[in-house]
């Protein structure tokens, strides 16, 4: 119990005092996740609308390969992400390995499949006659786009919610491409893993409940949004 | 084919098909709708009847043939602007998720008219529907009755062309559907719109159309004035689908040949239960159906089937069931032959 209440009143500490190596963690942590997701969306998006709305062959097989790639395990993503930066591989020239940008592709690479996946989901699942009914009231193919992006914008968020959430709690892949260095690649998930190893579990308590807050603040927000588009 | 031409037509069909998963499921030789006019598609289901309100406001691509429509043939880039023309009114009312009267307003938006004029004409459309104190309302909260009116309200909103109605009240109580049609055609006539309404109910054809299409397995049966596809179906086929009954005098007793001497068709009303013995003929009922206060008895004459019509209140009233044997006269009227056609 000693070591729960140590760590505790060490994570406090290091909050309240504002510890620069905890904060600068934070940030990369939210600048990395934040492209991650951003970049996930805008591929995850378009291709979830194309899964659902546009009928060629092998369609079900990509619906079924999009779902399948939503339990993409994070170290798989990294191992794969790895071996094309790593500097012998076909994208080592990029000079990439190990950088905060190396670490948005993996993560990206695991959230764009549970994004396409949750979109087609809410696309396919709004009433065929809504489809129908759009075109006849004469929008255009971008009008119909949004207005059907518009009508399925509850489940899209949660489509971000959720690739968010794989990103950011994710460390297998992050420790791979990234290499956890100071200062460069450290973010929460695999500064806690070092701290605990070392077996400093006040920052590494600490890193958790910042973690944490992270989580809640983004989830509320986006919890926000979603209520208040439901109100609408 | 028939074809009744009183101005210019705005929607044409020429030698169209369309056939999914492989199998043909509508061929249109020949279609017109002229301005004004309000054409019914009947058919029994399966027979085609949506495919082809969907072919005609260019939601569903065609296999073969042209249609046009204003006079323009819809191809390619044209379609979106042709759609824009018309509206559609399906029968589940497909709201989006805002208000009522963004609702309708979202059609006026595709078409960039000004916010202003998308202001006034939702304003008028939502008192002329009766639904102004639902302008703030969301999809969700509205009775079936009243999200109809709103989808007609849309439909309206863009003064179209063209409107194409698929079966918009079939799901509605009989009291809100009876009300509903007779809202529409108050406004069809006051707007002078073209419509094309596709629909089961032959009383709401007969109450909102001027002309009516039989559809059987996507082929047209017959294309008529309303009066004259109800009074006089082209062959037995249509008849039968517009509840005659069609009978064969080698089945019917002696005495019945006499007024029914080819194979014919007799409508239900023309069958009038009656106690007297002289100009009668004898049958048993062999079924009972109603609905919404109408009755039909199911009569065995001879060999044939002959149906009737009555309140059911009458039929109540003469404690009608199976097994009793009854006596009834033909008005003659109501019987077709076709022995003077083709």
């Amino acid at each position: 119990m000693d070591l729960i209440f140590d760590g505790l009143s060490e994570a406090w500490r290091l909050l309240v005092t504002g510890d620069s190596d905890v904060y600068g963690i934070t940030f990369r942590t939210v600048v990395i996740t934040g492209a991650s997701t951003l970049i996930a969306l805008a591929i995850g998006l378009p291709v979830g609308l194309g899964l659902a709305l546009v009928r060629f062959p092998g369609q079900r097989g990509l619906v079924a390969l999009a779902n399948a790639g939503t339990g993409t395990p994070p170290v798989v993503a990294g191992l794969v992400v790895a071996i094309l930066l790593w500097r012998s591989g076909p994208l080592g020239g990029l000079g990439l390995i190990y950088t905060p940008a190396a670490m948005v592709i993996a993560q990206a690479l695991i959230a764009t499949p549970i994004i396409t996946a949750i979109t087609a989901a809410a696309v396919m699942a709004l009433p065929p006659t809504l489809h129908l009914q759009i075109r006849a009231m004469g929008a255009n193919q971008r009008q119909y786009l949004w207005l059907i992006t518009r009508e399925a914008r509850l489940p899209l968020l949660v489509a971000v919610m959720a690739g968010f959430g794989a990103v950011v709690s994710e460390v297998g892949a992050s420790m791979m491409v990234g290499g956890n260095l100071s200062g460069e690649t450290r973010v929460l998930t695999t500064a806690a893993v070092l701290e605990v190893s070392k077996g400093n579990f006040g920052t590494a308590l600490a890193l958790g409940f910042v973690l944490l807050a992270f989580i809640v603040v983004i989830a509320g927000l986006l919890t926000a949004v979603q209520q208040r588009a439901r109100r609408q | 084919m028939k074809q009744i031409s009183t101005s210019d037509p705005v929607l044409e069909f020429a030698k169209v098909r369309v056939r999914r998963g492989g199998r043909e499921v509508l061929h249109i030789s020949e279609l017109s709708v002229d301005e004004g006019a309000v054409l019914a598609i009947l058919g029994p289901n399966g027979s085609g009847k949506s495919t082809l309100l969907l072919t005609a406001a260019l939601l569903l691509p065609i296999s073969e043939g042209t249609v046009s429509l204003f006079g323009e043939p819809a191809v390619g880039r044209s379609e979106v602007r042709l759609r824009r023309q018309t509206s559609t009114v399906f029968q589940d009312p497909a709201l989006l998720d805002m208000d009522v009267r963004r609702n309708i307003e979202i059609a006026l938006a595709f078409r960039n008219v000004s916010s202003r004029a998308r202001r006034e004409q939702s304003e008028r459309w939502l008192n002329r529907l009766g639904i102004k104190h639902l302008e703030k309302a969301m999809p969700h909260a509205l009775s079936g009755g009243e999200a109809r009116r709103v989808s007609l309200a849309r439909a309206f909103a863009i003064h179209p062309r063209l409107l194409f109605l698929d079966e918009p009240f079939s799901a509605l109580d009989p009291e809100a559907r009876s009300e509903m049609i007779g809202d529409l055609r108050q406004l069809l006539r006051d707007e002078g719109t073209t419509a094309m309404l596709v629909t089961h109910d032959h009383s709401e054809a007969q109450l909102l159309a001027d002309q009516v299409l039989v559809l059987f397995d996507g082929v047209q049966g017959q294309l008529d004035s309303t009066r004259a596809l109800f009074n006089f179906p082209a062959n037995p086929e249509v008849a039968a689908f517009l509840g005659y009954s069609i009978v064969d005098p080698k089945g019917l007793p002696e005495l019945l040949r006499i007024v029914v001497p080819r194979i014919s068709a007799i409508h239900p009303a023309a069958v009038r239960l009656t106690n007297d013995t002289e100009g009668s003929y004898s049958a048993q009922v062999i079924a009972v159906q109603g609905s919404h206060g109408d009755g039909r008895l199911l009569l065995a004459v001879g060999e044939e089937k002959i149906t009737a019509t009555m309140p059911v209140d009458r039929i109540n009233e003469l404690d009608l069931r199976p097994g009793i044997a009854i006596r009834f006269e033909v008005d003659t009227g109501g019987i077709i032959d076709w022995s003077g056609s083709g």
